[in-house]
């Protein structure tokens, strides 16, 4: 997976255009997994006492 | 023994909670506009981002000022206290020996990511308005190279994802239930007056 994209100018040159937006998951899923492992560890602090 | 703490004092003044809520709605509705279109909803979401987006710059330019004029930086500047907080929380045991503060490690570290998030994506959103036509200026992307706008949108964009990620979580710490002061403090002003209660055992 590309995480940059590219075009090509007018000479045929590799040219960087912005990320790509593919990965506008990524975010909501890695906050998705803080939020997971948080409320995991929370809970087992909770149960501990 | 814990440091005596008042608990129920003006944590967020009148004029910093109206700067959080007007900061909190132009980044919805910059996100809004930003991501709704690449996840195939049309609309002509240019206008609006880009008038959003200098309305945040305003908004914080007023907070530097009052951070400037009024709350000095001291209590958001990381400190040997913080480094030790992290190693408490990380221990889960309870915290010994560190001093009392306003804002606690996590809080000043989610203020520094969402700070360069944020200082990034406006530094690079006003670079961007030289590529659209206002009613005050019109479009000159000749300012820079292709490359330098390739590496400008790619820091936008990089900065877009990035809060969006602190803007997740901030939500999710906001509601929990033993975060409640901290979210009605922001409300009606009242709560907390530090997180971090200053303890000396």
């Amino acid at each position: 997976m590309e995480l940059l994209r590219h075009t090509q100018d007018a000479f045929g040159q590799r040219m960087l255009v912005g990320i790509n937006w593919d990965i506008l998951w990524l975010p909501v899923a890695a906050a998705a997994a803080f939020i997971v492992l948080h409320l995991v560890i929370r809970t087992l602090r909770r149960r501990a006492g | 023994m814990t440091t005596p703490v008042r608990q129920q004092g003006v944590r967020h003044r009148l004029a910093d909670r109206l700067f959080h809520w007007g900061m909190a709605v132009t980044v919805i509705v910059l996100g809004a506009t930003a991501f709704l279109p690449i996840l195939g909803i049309r609309f002509d979401w240019v206008p609006l981002h880009w008038t959003f987006g200098v309305l945040l710059t305003v908004l914080v330019l007023y907070h530097l000022v009052r951070v400037m004029l009024v709350h000095g930086v001291s209590e958001m500047i990381p400190g040997p206290d913080d480094i030790r907080e992290i190693g408490y929380a990380a221990g889960g045991g309870a915290p010994k020996g560190l001093s009392e503060a306003k804002y606690d490690v996590f809080q000043k570290g989610f203020h520094l990511a969402a700070a360069i998030c944020v200082l990034t994506l406006l530094a690079t959103g006003l670079l961007m308005l030289a590529k659209i036509d206002t009613t005050f200026w019109n479009r000159n992307p000749a300012i820079f190279t292709d490359q330098t706008w390739g590496v400008i949108y790619v820091l936008h964009g990089t900065g877009a994802l990035a809060l969006l990620f602190l803007f997740i979580l901030h939500v999710y710490f906001a509601l929990l239930p033993e975060h409640r002061d901290f979210l009605l403090a922001m409300i009606h002003g009242k709560g907390p007056e530090k997180a971090r209660k200053g303890s000396n055992a």
